[in-house]
């Protein structure tokens, strides 16, 4: 659990920026309904996942995605796979 | 899988679409040595398949989908991912007279059941028998279709499990359908355009033979899906049928890293590579500086630009900020089509640029028409991008509400007569005969006007905007609100819709993501008071919440949908209870 914690921290350094005012961030926010992420910020926020992490998100991967959470499991999944 | 990207000078004679039938293209195709090839997001080689290749791919598939018991003519569906596969299915569907009919991939977070929903639809809209998806994307196919009577769905290796018959292939021949194309139409209610082979032979013999004049020494560089029109005919069947070599960048590898697609027209001596303009601005906004100098880009002859009203603007600012590289502006290739005509209908002539119409606006919006403005600039005059010239055989001419030809800087209704035109909507006879006439002229639902020197598209027919016998362009109301601060392109959509006490009210829908009061009101009232000093309207301004605005499959804003919509949802379709609902920003203007 400590490197869910860890890469979720990650993940709001990279998310933070996008925050509209007023939103609070925590590992169950809803990314589209809650924080609004429009498909410009999506494409950001996986390329700074990406580089960060040096993994390749697949793009079927992302429809199941839509908190946080899901998406550290996601990076875990992947790192793990490498 | 083979390592090294196919060349681009081949080792037979060029033929420039001169094929009856896309089987007998890929036949001459395959005894060259060029093919297509595919790259990942860092620019890494993952496949290349030569013509040869593909065609005895496409054939032994061609036979295991006979195997499956389809009938002639029956619809296979492809999920069009940017893969060798799609290719290979593809084909396979021109070796054994079936209809392939490739399918959108649009995902994004959180979208599992909305993506679902709108593959189910074009199954059924297309009544598939078979349906395939990588196997990354098969999850959502297999729960598209349940329920459906399929006869296969599944992964190629599903497929290439199962016994090769020994079948003798009758290709698809020349008055057959070559592919349904769902592009037009909304998401919800998508329309099939069939295409023939012959209508799309004729397309791509004047597009590589008349439009961009192949040569031997081309080599072509995509990121454009392949269901979508531009991406399939002129990047998929186009430079097959002129046995060119093509790159390939996935289509979201290209929105993530766009520096991969000039990388790609670098490393690779690329000669012709077309876009929307979309993504020529993202080239420019998300491309570095500093790396500009890393690209050669003096090998890129055919810019093209197509599939979206074109900005000047846009443009000038790629070539400027690309010029270091050595792109030439003359590449710029602006032209105009639509999937009812395969593809093409007008391309822009060669090495020219893009060539801009200056004209009048207050004639434009009063009486419709095109006058050349005096003085080149500021808020009187319009800028159109000429579109160019039909292609040969391909006729274009503007016609107005009562169908009548109008002479030279008139707007009206784009109208298309030739060989390209598709046979009609699939199974829709109603939208069928509300395109295309019995004269054989289809009406494109573009809105433009004709010169000397070509076409120049104005915008779309049915979502103009007349108020008080004045024409607006809702693109041009978008634009206004898509240069504030708080605005993103492709964020607004702006209508015209009749209030039940009387009276037009001109409606703009703003996606925006502020929840700030003071910061919302005061872009309404910006926005309010910018629209009526530029087009002297007043407008009823909502913002509502990011991706609530309807797209068509292809991805457009869908203004006849967000109209509709809005008129259910504020209710003026009941005619009661609307004057509560009174448009409160429209009255604060």
């Amino acid at each position: 659990m400590a490197e869910y914690q860890q890469i979720l921290d990650r993940l709001y350094t990279h998310l933070r920026p996008m925050a509209p005012q007023g939103t609070t961030l925590d590992e169950d926010t809803d990314l589209i309904s809650e924080f609004g992420l429009d498909s410009v910020n999506v494409m950001d926020l996986l390329l700074e996942v990406e580089e960060d992490f040096d993994i390749s998100v697949p793009l079927n991967l992302l429809a199941d995605i839509r908190t946080p959470k899901d998406l550290a499991c996601t990076i875990i999944r992947l790192l793990e796979a490498e | 899988m083979i390592r090294t990207a196919t060349p681009t000078i081949n080792n037979r004679p060029l033929r420039c679409a001169d094929f009856p039938t896309l089987a007998q293209a890929l036949d001459y195709a395959a005894q060259g040595v060029t093919g297509y090839n595919f790259y990942d997001g860092r620019g890494r080689l993952r496949a290349a398949l030569p013509y040869a290749e593909l065609r005895q791919r496409a054939r032994t598939t061609a036979k295991r989908l006979h195997g499956l018991g389809l009938k002639r003519g029956e619809r296979v569906a492809l999920i069009a991912e940017t893969c060798p596969e799609f290719m290979e299915f593809f084909y396979a569907c021109q070796y054994g007279g079936f209809v392939p009919v490739p399918l959108p991939i649009t995902i994004n977070l959180g979208s599992r059941g909305s993506y679902i929903e709108r593959l189910r639809r074009l199954l059924h809209s297309c009544c598939a028998t078979a349906a395939m998806a990588p196997a990354e994307f098969l999850s959502f196919l297999q729960e598209a279709a349940d329920g459906l009577e399929l006869r296969f769905i599944g992964s190629p290796a599903d497929l290439y499990a199962l016994d090769e018959p020994a079948v003798e292939l009758e290709p698809s021949g020349p008055d057959e359908i070559a592919y349904l194309q769902y592009t037009s139409g909304s998401t919800r209610f998508p329309r099939g355009v069939v295409i023939t082979q012959q209508a799309v032979m004729a397309n791509l013999a004047g597009i590589v033979g008349s439009g961009l004049a192949v040569r031997s020494g081309d080599r072509c560089v995509s990121w454009l899906p392949f269901y979508h029109d531009m991406g399939l005919v002129g990047f998929v069947l186009g430079p097959l049928a002129s046995q060119l070599s093509v790159d390939y960048l996935g289509t979201r590898d290209f929105a993530m890293r766009p520096r991969q697609w000039l990388a790609l027209i670098s490393n690779n001596r690329g000669t012709i590579a077309f876009a929307p303009p979309f993504g020529y601005d993202i080239c420019a906004r998300r491309v570095h500086r500093a790396e500009i100098d890393r690209y050669d880009l003096s090998s890129w002859r055919v810019a093209g630009v197509g599939a979206e009203t074109i900005h000047a603007e846009t443009l000038e600012r790629f070539a400027d900020f690309m010029a270091p590289a050595g792109f030439n502006r003359h590449a710029f290739l602006p032209c105009y089509g639509l999937a009812e005509s395969s593809l093409a209908v007008t391309f822009a002539a060669l090495d020219q640029g893009m060539s801009v119409d200056h004209v009048d606006r207050r004639d434009l919006e009063d009486h419709m028409t095109a006058t050349a403005a005096t003085n080149g600039h500021g808020e009187r005059v319009r800028a159109f991008v000429n579109c160019g010239q039909p292609l040969p055989g391909h006729e274009v001419v503007v016609r107005s509400a009562d169908y009548q030809a109008l002479p030279h800087r008139h707007v009206g209704i784009v109208s298309v007569r030739g060989p390209s035109l598709m046979s009609g909507y699939f199974q829709d006879a109603a939208s069928t005969r509300d395109a295309l006439g019995p004269d054989g002229w289809l009406d494109t639902g573009d809105l433009g006007y004709l010169t000397e020197a070509g076409l120049f598209i104005t915008g779309r027919c049915k979502d103009l905007i007349i108020v008080n016998g004045r024409n607006i362009w809702p693109q041009d109301m978008e634009r206004l609100a898509e240069e504030q601060p708080e605005v993103r392109v492709g964020d607004v959509t702006a209508f015209v819709t009749s209030h039940p006490q009387g009276g037009e009210v001109v409606v703009m829908l703003v996606q925006c993501r502020l929840t700030e009061n003071e910061r919302r009101t005061d872009l309404i009232s910006r926005l309010q008071r910018m629209t009526y000093s530029e087009f002297g309207i007043k407008c009823r301004i909502e913002l509502v919440p990011p991706k609530t605005l309807p797209r068509t499959s292809s991805g457009k804003l869908s203004r006849s949908e967000a109209r509709r919509r809005f008129i259910q949802r504020v209710g003026w379709n009941q005619h009661s209870e609307i004057i509560a609902e009174a448009p409160r920003a429209a009255a604060s203007s």
